[in-house]
């Protein structure tokens, strides 16, 4: 057994690692996805301690009624509104929102695209027929298209739009989970799995699904940036969240839309906090494809 | 290859009920367009303790046989005859009842160690999963036997290295890992699907080596799937030589290796390259291609290959008649009774 003791030795010197521990090396070491990282980190503890941060509340009336609000200032950085309301402290709180949709709508999204995706990949013939032909369908529409009309029949409240909004991702998580689910199911360790009498639902839930992962989680993220410019969208064409008092970034964005020449920057600081917070999400979401993507291991 | 250990002598008195009886074993996949013959009626015996060789080359239905016996075809295959496992005809069980029986009593162990195990999982995880499946063992229970059983395949350091994962293995280790798993429930029957195929040389040898060593302490029935008749050689009691789905020439190892009497057999033996030749001697192929499996041939299959064709070739199939040697058989109108290396090229 002296050779079997020499293998052994070798394969002693790299350290016993996990793949997901490697995949967590590789994306350690990729700048951008890093900076992605460092931002989205950012958003989440804006979210978490808004009331810290933000100077004033979200509604709290901090200056007068002005048909030219007044620009940043020392003591307002980021100006205030026509109702006299810090621009700084509504963004601050808007976070929490905006993270909250992308995270709900991504969540409902993902169960509900993982659950129909798998039972079509797996179980195959007229069910997965009949399931992927109902996605494409749901495809057929332009996203924001069937947002709209979802929000239309749901209703215009907070929850109802984060339903919405993860409805219109279903397909494309059922799509990628079928997929990968198809592709898995082919492989030999399936047919050893199935040698050895494992059973269909430990095959799928314990062998098939943890390979077909690793494109999910970048999908996820990046749907979660798709979620937050959608609640933004939504909010513009005024079939956000009804609530007057919730700062929503894209509702921001559209009470301000005509003061665009006279007072800017009412347009301009929750634009960009839409733009930064999905630049954000994406390069974290690109970053993590790179690092997890199988064709890239080994 | 040199024989890693001299096989048991074939007039040993066999145990009175085989463990495994293959009866008229059929395999076709039924597409809507064509339907493809892969198995035509295989019939055989294996003791427990005994290791049988099936040689062909590719497509020659070796495999699917294999698969058919485990039942684990896609859903497009038709199977017929009877897969006898202890009595018990595994083709006729309800799925679950199957499912219970594959892996506690019949395993399989297959050809490339480095896609067959799940590349997301521990091997300590895929070890445990069949003996607490089907024996029922708790979690502490189920490592420690598979410690155990990673010792017994060879594998040093084996409690350590029971939550590494397989790209933490060498391929040879992997093959050791994957006859771990196989042989965790103790089956009576093993089948190896080309085990050694993806492997070097020098590891091919360790891995019959350990295979034989297992028949031998455990008293499995071995059935060893190759295209390389030098690992037939080594380890099989008795070689069934198959082409296009059926037997051509069954018989002891020796006797099918010294005289063959298909001319398949012989054209076989007579392609690989041997050490001891002359410089001089030159291979002799098969010439031609195995038939299109679309029909089942009412002659035999070999005939548009075979130096010896004559009519009687093409219009009937021959079946297996014993040749003068006990429990050789042969299937063919012509069979040849010289000596490989002296046949005419």
């Amino acid at each position: 057994m002296s050779v079997t003791e020499a293998e052994t030795l070798e394969l002693d010197l790299d350290q016993p690692t996990g793949l997901w521990r490697e995949a967590g090396k590789r994306l350690r070491r990729n700048k951008a996805a890093m900076i992605g990282a460092a931002i989205v980190l950012a958003f989440i503890l804006l979210a978490i301690f808004a009331p810290l941060i933000a100077p004033y509340g979200p509604s709290e009336r901090v200056g007068s009624l002005a048909a030219v609000p007044p620009g940043p200032s020392g003591e307002f950085l980021f100006g205030l509104d026509e109702q006299g309301r810090d621009l700084l402290s509504r963004v601050v709180f808007g976070t929490r929102l905006s993270l909250m949709v992308g995270l709900v709508s991504v969540v409902v999204g993902l169960s509900l695209g993982m659950l129909l995706g798998s039972i079509a990949g797996y179980v195959g013939g007229r069910v997965d027929n009949v399931i992927m032909r109902f996605m494409d369908l749901m495809l057929a529409f332009p996203a924001f298209l069937l947002a709209i009309g979802l929000v239309t029949v749901l209703g215009r409240g907070m929850w109802q739009i984060m339903l919405a909004i993860g409805i219109v991702q279903v397909p494309i998580f059922a799509r990628l989970l079928r997929g990968s689910v198809l592709a898995q199911r082919q492989s030999d360790y399936v047919l050893a799995a199935r040698s050895l009498g494992t059973p269909g639902r430990s095959i799928l839930l314990g062998h098939i699904l943890p390979n077909a992962l690793a494109p999910v989680i970048v999908q996820a993220t990046l749907a979660m940036a798709t979620a937050i410019i959608e609640v933004a969208g939504l909010s513009f064409v005024g079939l956000g969240p009804q609530d007057p008092s919730l700062p929503e970034w894209g509702r921001i964005l559209a009470d301000n839309a005509n003061r665009l020449q006279s007072a800017a920057h009412l347009v301009i600081f929750p634009g960009f906090a839409i733009v930064l917070s999905v630049l954000g999400i994406n390069l974290l979401g690109d970053g993590l494809r790179e690092s997890i993507d199988p064709r890239l291991d080994l | 290859m040199t024989r890693l250990t001299p096989p048991l002598p074939t007039d040993r008195p066999s145990p009175a009920e085989p463990v495994l009886s293959i009866r008229d074993l059929t395999v076709k996949f039924e597409t809507r367009r064509r339907t493809v013959h892969a198995v035509n009626g295989i019939t055989f015996d294996l003791h427990a303790g005994r290791t049988l060789g099936i040689v062909g080359e590719s497509g020659s239905g070796k495999s699917v046989s294999a698969l058919a016996m485990l039942g684990i075809l896609p859903k497009t295959a038709k199977i017929g005859g009877q897969v006898l496992l202890d009595g018990t005809d595994l083709l006729g069980l309800s799925t679950a009842d199957l499912r219970s029986r594959r892996g506690a009593d019949i395993a399989m162990v297959f050809q490339d160690p480095m896609t067959s195990l799940n590349p997301v999982l521990t091997i300590g995880r895929q070890l445990t999963e069949a003996l607490r499946a089907h024996l029922d063992m708790d979690r502490a229970e189920a490592r420690a036997e598979a410690v155990r059983l990673l010792d017994r395949v060879g594998i040093p350091d084996a409690s350590r290295r029971l939550d590494d994962y397989p790209h933490q293995f060498s391929g040879g280790m992997r093959q050791r890992v994957m006859i771990a798993i196989a042989i965790s429930c103790r089956p009576k029957v093993l089948i190896a699907d080309e085990p050694t195929t993806a492997l070097d040389v020098t590891i091919q040898a360790q891995i019959l080596e350990l295979l034989d060593d297992l028949v031998r302490d455990e008293g499995m029935a071995l059935i060893l799937i190759t295209h390389d008749l030098g690992v037939v050689a080594g380890v099989c009691e008795r070689t069934n030589v198959m082409y296009a789905g059926r037997f051509v020439e069954t018989g002891p190892t020796d006797d099918v290796f010294e005289l063959p009497r298909h001319p398949y057999t012989h054209g076989l033996l007579a392609s690989i390259p041997r050490l001891d030749a002359d410089r001089a001697t030159r291979l002799v192929p098969i010439d031609g291609l195995p038939p299109d499996l679309r029909d089942v041939p009412d002659h035999c299959a070999f005939a548009p290959r075979c130096p010896k064709v004559t009519e009687v070739c093409r219009t009937q199939v021959p079946r297996l008649e014993p040749q003068e040697v006990r429990d050789h058989h042969a299937a063919c109108f012509h069979p040849t009774s010289i000596p490989v290396g002296e046949a005419s090229a």
